[in-house]
């Protein structure tokens, strides 16, 4: 965590604003049917307003990690979990949490784009309708926001009838980013948003992440080393359900403390 | 170069035994499929041209007009010695037969497969029912009369009667085969079918679609609501369809449970709820075994059967148009794109 | 601790090999700039102007090297985007290479002064002063690459804390040099080739130093450039 930081650091670094927490992880130890020790007392502070990048090789848990923070993981049969995930002072994990409140609180974008077969205006308005209550012209102001926001407004302002299935896959995953954000999340959990995209659609979402950083806390999973490089400011580093190391993104890459870290990202792993 | 040519022929000719075999099944396969659609398009073009032999040509009949001889087929009163009558009545018969099953199998069909795939967890009891559903599927619909007759005309029916019609006693009002009890027994045969259609759809529904309306903040239900049964509509259509197309043609249960070979009024009545429930109707299907099998049919009377197994067969195609229809104007309305 | 150490291959052997080829190159370039200065030096003790002129003669090769070095690694930046320790190999090459180009100028300052020397006025006395600071240099410019080559870590820091002797080293030769051309004027000329002499092999001497702080910074991610030696020792242990 923070404090193997300060041990390194010889020069004078560009101090962050006030780091406040947004997301704590206290010894986090997840299991299941297939997978009795997925998660292993993990424990890290995400710091707000900033991106978080979790890498690891495959089957590390770092998804699973992801899906503690949004209660995801319950969906799993015979799930069990121990430790807290505290989220403004609140343990998430206590069975009283009102799981569909933190949902709209911590939103969430999966690997491949699914949107629902609806219209563009549709998906974007479904978690706003949910909790009801909102006019039409409340509800066009908010879609329009959102996809604003998931720079997507201008490509499908026209076509806000026409069927989200029809847009290509970056457009699509900016419109379930959009779906996300329209329910103005405090957290943003991305698993691997970019991974079935093409190098430009990549960029367009690596950028998206850096202006949103700005307003919302931001955990991105992914397997490309280079683009959790270029896009988190800290990065977390896992490997058999533990969390290996933590700290920051520039401090992991140019001098990682721990071997296995650095085995994995110079590519010696395996 | 040499070598090369020899690496291309090695790879084409792999074995010439898996060339005889693929060959085969394409050949098996093809004569399979057309032989199929020659014996349909030909039993259809007899059909036409029999009925067409009725209608038209048979011998004794010239002094009609065409017009007439179709008048007659449609609504001629009843004749009991040769068992010739309008099929009109069946038609309505049929078609109110269809309506009223429909509205008892579409949502329980529906409510059962969606509980069955949303809900149920996956243990032993859970695939136990989902087996006996497929069963049901395959068991004789006589049976299905049977437990009909039992259950709902003398069981049901009885209750019925004891407790609202007593007056009427001992002549029963509910307690004997009608309308109601034909539809709610072919809806019995039909569920599973139904069952298995809409489980199918939701079953082919990408669980991404479920983890992104539950990422949403949705609970069980209103994703179920909102996301799947939006998405499973096209296969719940399917399910009517083929449900629908079972109605119009399955016999032998209305055998027990309610048709009759005439009936002296039509099924329906002129204020709500608009149709008499307890009433025994005309059926194509039953005219069509009835006269098949029992009637004294004048000669050249097969031509008759062959006509009202053409109307039964045009009457399911009309249904069968209604359905899809529907479903096409439902879905272009939502812009959906059909994944089937 | 995770010390950078060569020791584990990448799941990449392509990519093992260019490391380890700009490595050796570079650990050539340092053995010639090696000789180049002592033949540069034994040019000058023993007036052997022709010695002087191969020293002098090797800056081509030097120089050439440190562009082939030095496009080889922008070459791993651009397609390998290395991270962690192999990142700061390929910076750390870079950086010494531009040390060890410098050093061979400053071989070829030597030789040009030897070859002044030989034509008349050397004298034992400054020869022995600069045999003496020669070899500590040497001996010191050896260790340095040594602990490049070794990724030695406590060989890098007694480079730089020697290089505190070497800077006292030479500031008492130029005094005892000052002295010198004042009871001798005659020396002037002569004096003056030497003290440039000197000064070059503090120089050398520095670079040596830049190369250890190089060797610091790939075993162990430390940025020690421009700090005083006993901050440079209470960070290394």
């Amino acid at each position: 965590m923070f404090e193997q930081l300060n041990e390194i650091e010889v020069r004078p670094r560009v101090p962050e604003g006030d780091s406040l927490v947004a997301v704590s992880v206290r010894q986090l130890s997840l299991g299941y049917r297939d997978n009795p020790k997925a998660l292993k007392d993990i424990s890290v502070d995400i710091p707000e307003r900033a991106v978080t990048a979790i890498i690891g090789a495959s089957g590390c848990g770092k998804s699973t990690l992801l899906r503690c923070m949004n209660r995801m993981n319950d969906l799993i049969d015979g799930v069990q979990y121990s430790g807290e995930v505290i989220l403004d002072g609140l343990n998430i994990l206590n069975p009283d949490t009102n799981v569909t409140a933190l949902r709209r609180r911590v939103g969430m974008v999966f690997q491949r784009p699914n949107p629902f077969p609806k219209t563009v205006f549709e998906n974007v308005a479904y978690g706003l309708k949910l909790s009801g209550g909102a006019s039409t012209r409340e509800l066009e102001e908010q879609v329009e926001q959102a996809l604003r926001a998931a720079a997507l407004w201008d490509e499908v302002k026209d076509r806000l009838d026409d069927s989200a299935l029809k847009l290509s896959q970056g457009q699509q995953q900016r419109l379930v980013i959009a779906r996300a954000l329209a329910l103005e999340p405090q957290v943003l959990l991305l698993d691997e948003p970019a991974s079935s995209l093409d190098p430009t659609s990549t960029f367009r979402i690596e950028e998206l992440i850096y202006e949103l950083k700005q307003s919302h806390t931001i955990i991105i999973v992914t397997h490309n080393m280079q683009q959790a490089a270029r896009v988190s400011d800290c990065t977390a580093f896992m490997h058999g359900g533990q969390l290996v190391e933590f700290g920051q993104t520039e401090t992991i890459f140019t001098f990682p403390a721990k071997r296995e870290t650095e085995d994995y990202i110079t590519g010696r792993y395996g | 170069m040499g070598s090369n040519a020899t690496i291309r022929r090695r790879r084409l000719s792999s074995s010439r035994y898996e060339r005889i075999r693929s060959l085969a099944m394409i050949g098996l396969s093809a004569s399979m499929v057309s032989t199929v659609l020659l014996i349909g398009s030909g039993l259809f073009v007899l059909l036409v041209a029999s009925a067409g032999d009725w209608l038209f040509l048979s011998s004794g009949r010239l002094d009609e007009g065409v017009l007439d001889r179709l008048n007659d087929v449609f609504f001629a009163k009843p004749n009991l010695e040769n068992g010739l009558t309008g099929l009109f009545p069946a038609i309505v018969g049929t078609f109110s037969l269809v309506m009223v099953m429909t509205l008892f199998v579409a949502p329980l069909g529906v409510a059962t497969a969606i509980y069955l795939t949303e809900y149920a967890r996956d243990t032993w009891y859970t695939k136990l029912i989902r087996i006996s559903i497929t069963n049901l599927a395959g068991v004789p619909a006589i049976i299905y009369g049977v437990f009909g007759l039992g259950f709902f005309v003398y069981g049901l029916g009885g209750q019925v009667d004891a407790l609202f019609y007593a007056k009427r006693l001992p002549s029963p009002t509910f307690g004997t085969p009608g309308l109601l009890w034909a539809a709610l027994t072919l809806a019995l045969v039909n569920l599973p079918v139904v069952i298995v259609a809409v489980t199918e759809g939701l079953d082919a529904l990408p669980n991404d679609l479920r983890e992104a309306s539950i990422a949403l903040g949705a609970t069980k239900s209103e994703t179920v609501f909102n996301a799947v049964m939006p998405a499973a509509l096209p296969s719940v259509f399917s399910g009517l369809i083929l449900a629908t197309a079972r109605a119009a043609g399955e016999v032998s249960p209305l055998l027990l449970v309610g048709a009759v070979k005439f009936s002296p009024s039509l099924p329906l009545a002129s204020r709500a709820p608009f149709i008499e429930f307890e009433q025994k109707f005309m059926h194509l299907g039953f005219q069509l075994f009835d006269a098949a099998l029992f009637a004294r049919l004048p000669p050249g009377g097969l031509g008759w059967v062959a006509c009202i197994a053409l109307i039964l067969v045009l009457l399911i195609g009309v249904l069968n148009l209604i359905a899809v229809s529907l479903r096409t104007a439902i879905l272009k309305r939502k812009t959906f794109e059909n994944p089937f | 601790m995770n010390d950078y150490s060569n020791q584990r291959g990448h799941i990449s052997a392509q990519f093992s090999r260019e490391l380890e080829g700009v490595q050796s190159e570079l650990l050539n370039m340092g053995g010639l700039v090696q000789s180049q200065i002592e033949k540069a030096v034994d040019a000058t003790l023993e007036g052997d102007s022709l010695l002087a002129e191969e020293a002098i003669d090797l800056d081509t090769e030097v120089n050439a090297l440190e562009r082939s070095i030095d496009e080889q690694c922008a070459r791993i930046l651009a397609l390998r985007q290395p991270a962690a320790g192999d990142l700061r190999l390929v910076l750390a090459v870079i950086k010494v290479t531009t040390d060890l180009e410098r050093i061979g100028d400053e071989a070829v300052k030597i030789g040009r002064q030897a070859i002044l020397l030989s034509e008349g006025g050397a004298h034992d006395e400054t020869g022995i002063k600069v045999r003496s600071i020669a070899m500590r240099v040497n001996t010191m410019l050896k260790a340095a690459l040594d602990s490049f080559a070794r990724l030695h870590t406590e060989g890098a820091l007694s480079v730089i804390l020697t290089d505190d002797d070497i800077d006292e080293a030479y500031l008492d030769a130029r005094e005892w040099l000052v002295e010198f051309v004042e009871d001798q004027p005659e020396t002037l000329r002569a004096s003056m080739a030497y003290l440039w002499i000197l000064k070059s092999l503090e120089r050398v001497g520095d670079h040596a130093a830049n190369i250890a702080e190089q060797v610091i910074y790939l075993t162990r991610g430390l940025d020690v450039r421009h700090l005083d030696s006993a901050k440079v020792r209470d960070l290394v242990s």
